[in-house]
């Protein structure tokens, strides 16, 4: 099996062009983008009481990450 | 919103230094990170390892900072420049395995002068951004590092001018030892460090998965996805053949 390295230096046993590895398509949406209001949301915190985004953050900044593990 | 990470790999993930900088609007250098200067009695110019204390980690993205400081009435160049007007460029050299994104600039300025094109211009502090991380093979979560740690080249290539007159153009030649960042891991074999594989582990069962869904998908998912297979790894092959 050929394992190819993709430009963010990476191997993988997938060759390129394979789904699995592609990248999002040119111009594809990332989200709201710096200027905008993020959506109204709740979700509950860690300790199951509901949290609205805007309203309970009482104008304080935040940090939203969506990432599959959180290890720094 | 006041700022956007977005990485389309999940491989790779900002350090968490960058997102305060975003919340803070400002980039706060870590004094004990490792610095390089140059420049001369007129221009500072530092490079410095942003986040993470200076360390190099697999798949965290650290910025490399080059910050030049300019006195009133002096001025640098971006991209582009007329013919016979140095622009600003920073060329960054690491082992095998380190890794430079596209750098984040700061808007230039506009700058109109008598019978020259227009120039984009930085003054005062000027900070140019290059984010860089560390893929699996220099600086792994998984296995014993193979150095402790690693010098990065940073030639930056600059004229500055002020709107009457320019001073030579200038290269400078830094060098920055960066620590490769020691972790301790979890001694699961299917554990690689987020995704960057490395070694071998037994993938019969997910084979077998997979082959399961593929018929469940279409009676002849097997053979097709076969074919599929083949073609990607025949066009793979002729890649590796033809550099």
């Amino acid at each position: 099996m050929v394992v190819e390295r993709d430009h963010h230096g990476f191997d993988a046993p997938a060759p390129l062009g394979h789904p699995g590895r592609a990248g999002l398509p040119k111009g594809h949406s990332t989200g709201p983008e710096i200027g905008q209001r993020l959506p109204d949301f709740t979700l509950p915190n860690a300790n199951g009481t509901p949290v609205d985004y805007h309203n309970d953050r009482a104008g304080r900044k935040s940090v939203v990450v969506f990432y599959r593990s959180a290890v720094w | 919103m006041v700022a956007k990470f977005f990485h389309d790999s999940y491989k790779k993930r900002d350090s968490p230094e960058l997102y305060i900088d975003a919340a803070l609007g400002q980039l706060n250098l870590d004094e004990n990170a490792p610095q390089a200067t140059g420049g001369d009695q007129d221009i500072a110019l530092t490079v410095a390892v942003h986040g993470g204390k200076g360390t190099v980690r697999q798949g965290v993205v650290r910025h490399l900072v080059v910050r030049f400081e300019l006195p009133d009435g002096i001025h640098i160049y971006g991209p582009p420049v007329p013919d016979g007007m140095i622009a600003t460029t920073v060329t960054i050299a690491g082992p095998e395995g380190f890794m430079v994104m596209p750098p984040e600039l700061p808007a230039t300025e506009k700058l109109t002068l008598p019978g020259v094109a227009e120039l984009n211009v930085w003054h005062g502090t000027v900070d140019l951004i290059y984010p860089f991380y560390a893929t699996g093979e220099l600086a792994s979560e998984c296995r014993p590092l193979d150095v402790p740690s690693i010098d990065i080249n940073i030639l930056v290539r600059y004229q500055a001018c002020t709107d009457q007159e320019c001073l030579l153009p200038k290269t400078e030649n830094l060098t920055l030892s960066l620590n490769l960042d020691v972790i301790d891991m979890p001694a699961i074999d299917i554990h690689t460090g987020h995704g960057q594989r490395e070694g071998n582990y037994d993938g019969t069962a997910a084979l077998k998965r997979l082959l399961a869904r593929k018929i469940k998908q279409h009676p002849l998912g097997v053979p097709i996805f076969l074919a599929k297979t083949l073609w990607l790894q025949i066009g793979a092959l002729l890649r590796k053949l033809s550099r």
